[in-house]
């Protein structure tokens, strides 16, 4: 048990020190000069500043020394500063996480009341019409883009029928975006709680409490829907990392002053420290969610704790 | 006339039909390909050129869509961004397909170390959603189309290599393989002439589903203005580029929408359908 757990933070551990190293060499996928590419917006690019840009960057040394300092840096919470503005990424990156978070989670939730009732009622229903109507909605929910489903959303909801605003960032502003990330990411939850509670549904332990003449709603709730959600469990990092993703462009159709804004807003500007810095962060979470999900699943699942 | 002889006993197994949402499917992706392949032919205008009508207006008999807010035609610029998003999934997912299958195939045969070191990296690369690859493949490329393309490419390799290591790994476990290898023949050859033609059936099934999810990332690309750049008319191009306008032009908002919605849902109908065939974990749980 400990030993499992010991052995996912070590995984997670090594998983973020490769995605910092890969991040510290993104700058060199840069075709031609990175330091040119970036300045090329700039008034102030002369050889000067461009030189002084490079050494800042640490681009004049060797390769393997500008990774391992990099990830030194990082390591010790330093992520460097802007290209414009010279100001600390993880500053900027710290001040913007609560409203990323906050979306993320109403986001989530949404995700899951939508989808896990319409997964449990497409299994039980499984073959009938119900299941097919569920089963349409997920092929539709994924089929279409979440950017879009924000601007139809402005458009309904905010234009036409002026029941909430537009863009920015209040409780009032949180309601379209996490309704748009739910109704996007509801069909992926849906498709998995049906298939999980499928599989639970043929197992011998449903046909004995069957047999035993409890309800069928008891059954359903107690005996089938319980150890369907533990394993529900392990997918929901999936589905938070695919949420995280989606939000990146939800923030920007909403302006939703977010992390996902500040990222898009430095790819545009070409602002690499600004971009690495948020795949550094954006990577992180994902692992750490990941790994908090594998441990919470052993704590949960009675099978897996006697190991 | 002559009863054809039943080998089995007992019922016979039940003739295997093509869903009907394959069908449907097949049907709407066999429009939207023809629709884009002669784009040229049926745009009424050059896609690109403005003033071609009045600013901003309403679908009509001329403007079939409308016009844009430099009264372009929008018909045009969607038939035409149907050309360049379809582009973009073809070239992205028949590259992210090679490498991906090369790198699961090495995976699966080539040893226990490569095996656990390649798994890794293609399961910590698999966490990240696609999109995000793409997205941060792009910002350091640079915007444009080829490095869009690129980006997206690369994005769709883990999951092309996860997948063909599945494949190739419950194949190894087959009793034919012990008997070629048994037989002398060598790895490369054993992949390419006895791997291969059993599991790209496999392949070209997932494809579709690789493909749709390369034309979302290729919308939201565009959109974010990181992708196609305007004037191109990518449909996430002329949604990003419309979106002030869709109050008064609402045309803007669900033509180029509704044409990226039918091209994903088409393909995933027939990925999603065709995956219970070629999957067999899937099986159980129709």
């Amino acid at each position: 048990m400990m030993l499992l757990i010991a052995k996912r933070l070590l995984i997670a551990c090594s998983t973020i020190i490769a995605v910092i190293i890969l991040s510290g060499l993104l700058i060199h996928v840069v075709p031609g000069d990175p330091v040119t590419a970036m300045m090329a917006q700039s008034v102030t690019a002369t050889p000067e500043a461009m030189a002084d840009m490079r050494s800042r960057l640490g681009l004049d040394l060797p390769v393997w020394r500008q990774v391992m300092l990099y990830l030194w840096h990082v390591l010790q919470g330093d992520l460097g500063t802007t290209i414009r503005g010279n100001e600390p990424v993880s500053r900027l990156l710290l001040q913007r996480l609560p409203n990323t978070f906050a979306l993320a989670v109403a986001g989530l939730a949404t995700a899951l009341t939508i989808g896990i009732p319409l997964g449990f009622l497409a299994a039980i229903n499984r073959g009938r019409i119900a299941d097919t109507a569920v089963m349409i909605i997920a092929v539709l929910g994924v089929s279409i883009p979440a950017f879009w489903l924000g601007l139809v959303m402005i458009q309904v909801f905010s234009l036409k029928l002026g029941w909430l605003p537009v863009a920015g960032s209040g409780w009032r502003n949180i309601v379209l975006p996490a309704l748009t990330l739910g109704l996007t990411y509801c069909a992926l939850v849906a498709r998995m709680t049906r298939s999980a509670l499928v599989e639970v549904l043929a197992e011998d332990y449903i046909r004995t409490a069957r047999a035993r003449g409890l309800r069928e709603h008891q059954v359903l709730l107690v005996h089938a829907l319980r150890p369907a959600l533990i394993s529900l469990v392990t997918v929901i990092g999936l589905v938070f990392a695919y949420l995280l993703g989606g939000q990146v462009i939800i923030e920007n159709v909403f302006s939703w002053n977010g992390i996902g804004r500040l990222a898009v807003q430095a790819m545009l500007e070409r602002d690499y420290p600004m971009i690495q810095g948020f795949i550094v962060l954006f990577a992180t979470s994902v692992v750490v969610v990941s790994m908090l999900i594998d441990i919470l699943y052993t704590l949960l699942d009675p099978r897996m704790r006697q190991r | 006339m002559t009863v054809p002889a039943q080998t089995t006993i007992g019922p016979r197994p039940p003739r295997r039909r093509l869903p009907l949402s394959v069908v449907l499917g097949l049907a709407l992706a066999a429009i939207i390909i023809l629709a884009a392949l002669f784009s040229a032919y049926l745009a009424p205008f050059d896609p690109t050129r403005m003033a071609v009508g009045p600013r901003l207006a309403a679908p009509s008999a001329k403007y079939p869509f409308g016009t844009d807010e430099f009264g372009r035609d929008l018909f045009s610029r969607v038939l035409i961004g149907g050309r360049l998003s379809l582009g973009i999934g073809v070239s992205a997912v028949a590259f992210g397909l090679v490498i991906g299958g090369l790198a699961g195939l090495m995976a699966a045969f080539s040893g226990r170390a490569v095996e656990a070191v390649m798994l890794r990296l293609i399961d910590i690369l698999y966490s990240f959603p696609d999109t995000l690859i793409a997205l941060a493949l792009v910002a350091f490329l640079g915007p444009g189309i080829e490095n869009a393309t690129l980006a997206i490419a690369i994005s769709l390799v883990p999951f092309y290599a996860r997948l063909t290591y599945g494949l190739a790994a419950a194949e190894r476990a087959k009793p034919y393989i012990e008997a070629a290898r048994l037989a002398g023949i060598g790895t490369n050859r054993l992949v390419r002439v006895h791997v291969m033609p059993n599991i790209g059936q496999s392949l070209i099934v997932m494809g579709t589903l690789g493909f749709s999810s390369a034309i979302l990332s290729a919308a939201g690309l565009s959109f974010l203005g990181l992708g196609v750049q305007p004037p191109s008319p990518e449909w996430g191009a002329i949604l990003a580029s419309g979106r002030n306008y869709i109050t008064k032009a609402p045309w803007i908002l669900i033509f180029p929408g509704a044409a990226i919605c039918l091209t994903v849902l088409s393909f995933n109908l027939i990925g999603d359908s065709l995956r219970d065939f070629v999957d067999p974990r899937r099986k159980g749980l129709r």
